[in-house]
């Protein structure tokens, strides 16, 4: 590895000090990190440990809204009671991502920072209309999730702030999230393509609440609104979820690349889309019975 | 590059030195302390060859900056023996042909451990997870899972 200097900041103050300098590389769970540090030929000259930033370690319940620190590992959310009740697909995503070791390092922040098409936590925070707390010794902004992606390891980031909290509403309790996705391999694998789903039903078991996200396929892990928009007023079937895979075909722009196919990915969309709207809506169902 | 001051407990012995930040972990471990059992295998932490154990938590240690990993405390595959007997681990991946090339097999034991301390009766899907970031290339795993219940059966014995 090439040669920096690496700072520690004492809290979250002091590393919005540091940040003012321009070119400071942070630090996280150094996941995607330490491995493109490895292969850089020109590294920046200073490298900001946050790793141990205790203060944005936490997942906690806040009139109805969940708050989640952007340093809290895949392990935490896992393990979390209020993610399991009312995230389950971004438990399930965490679940999934990478081995157990990574999973004890790698943290929500950084998955979303680091912007990748095929981060597992962000198909599952999008369907919970996610918003990230940006702060900087300016103060702090937020935006919508859906908005602070732009493009394959690009956010809407400035380079003196950092990404503090991940934040949603806290879901009715007449829906139910599912996520899922697809790589060579169960364990220790990078989506090919991924997606979760959200639904709600009404008392006659119509789709009165439809979300669905798919990564991946696209530049950035996106919403698919129109296929949304077509399944409220619907009763779930076999039939429906077939009758959407053109809409699906619409709202994605999936590229070859060494992973798979556009022409691969175009069917695991449609195929994911279905199984996870249907996870959804079986355990939904399954809980309205009980 | 300024040096940093790192402060290691590894098998619970203490270790205080000063090094160049641009170092991993698993670096530190096999060329400062001489554990050699930490294996560097992709150095990007898809094959577990490094795993070590860091405050009670699986990890790969070739993914961590020694400036991280200030103030930990760390277990190797040199720390499991006690009074010359080795860990149940150990001796049931021997006993049951878990090792053969043996390059896996101490980043295998430290994930396993790390499991069974968590849960001492994991059934085989546990196990199998728990293993999903190591890789072997000789025994093809049924040997390591069967190594690893026969650990956790022993040890519940103790």
């Amino acid at each position: 590895m090439e040669a920096f200097d690496f700072l520690v900041p004492a809290n979250l103050q002091h590393l919005a000090t540091l940040l003012q300098t321009p070119g400071r590389k942070l630090i996280a769970g150094g996941t995607d990190l330490i491995p493109s540090l490895r292969q850089a030929h020109s590294l920046p000259a200073q490298i900001i440990d946050i790793s141990r930033l205790r203060e944005l370690r936490y997942i906690r319940e806040q009139n109805r809204i969940v708050h989640i620190g952007a340093l809290t590992s895949f392990r935490d959310v896992q393990n979390s009671r209020i993610l399991n009740e009312k995230a389950p697909a971004l438990v399930q995503a965490a679940g999934q991502i990478g081995s157990p070791m990574i999973r004890t390092r790698g943290t929500l922040g950084g998955n979303i920072a680091h912007a990748s098409p095929a981060a597992d936590s962000l198909p599952a925070l999008l369907i919970m209309d996610a918003s990230v707390t940006l702060s900087s010794q300016k103060g702090q902004r937020t935006q919508m999730l859906c908005d602070f992606l732009l493009n394959p390891g690009k956010t809407d980031i400035h380079s003196d702030e950092i990404l503090t909290d991940i934040f949603f509403e806290k879901p009715s309790t007449n829906c139910a999230a599912s996520f899922v996705k697809i790589g060579p391999r169960r364990g220790m694998t990078i989506a090919i393509v991924n997606a979760a789903a959200l639904v709600g039903l009404d008392n006659d078991g119509r789709i009165n609440q439809a979300r669905l996200s798919i990564g991946a396929v696209a530049p950035t892990a996106i919403r698919c609104r129109l296929t949304e928009q077509a399944l409220i007023g619907c009763l779930p079937s076999e039939k429906l979820w077939e009758s959407i895979s053109s809409i699906i075909q619409e709202e994605i722009s999936p590229i070859d690349d060494i992973r798979g196919t556009a022409q691969y990915r175009r069917r695991a969309a449609f195929i994911l889309s279905k199984r996870a709207l249907n996870a959804a809506t079986q355990s939904l169902q399954t809980r309205m019975q009980a | 590059m300024k040096k940093i001051r790192v402060t290691l407990t590894v098998n619970g012995h203490t270790h205080l030195f000063e090094t160049d930040p641009n170092r991993t972990l698993l670096e530190v471990l096999r060329e400062d302390i001489g554990l050699t059992g930490v294996k560097e295998g992709c150095g990007e932490g898809e094959c577990g060859a490094c795993t070590v154990i860091m405050n009670d938590e699986p990890i790969n240690s070739c993914l961590v900056l020694i400036g991280q990993a200030d103030n930990s405390n760390i277990e190797t595959i040199e720390g499991l023996a006690k009074d010359g007997k080795p860990h149940p681990l150990q001796k049931a991946f021997v006993e049951l042909g878990a090792v053969q090339c043996g390059f896996c097999t101490p980043g295998m034991i430290m994930a396993s451990k790390a499991l069974l301390d968590r849960n001492s009766h994991p059934d085989e899907e546990q196990i199998r997870e728990a293993l999903a970031g190591n890789i072997c290339r000789c025994t093809g795993y049924k040997k390591i899972i069967e190594a690893v219940q026969s650990a956790a059966e022993e040890m519940s014995h103790e």
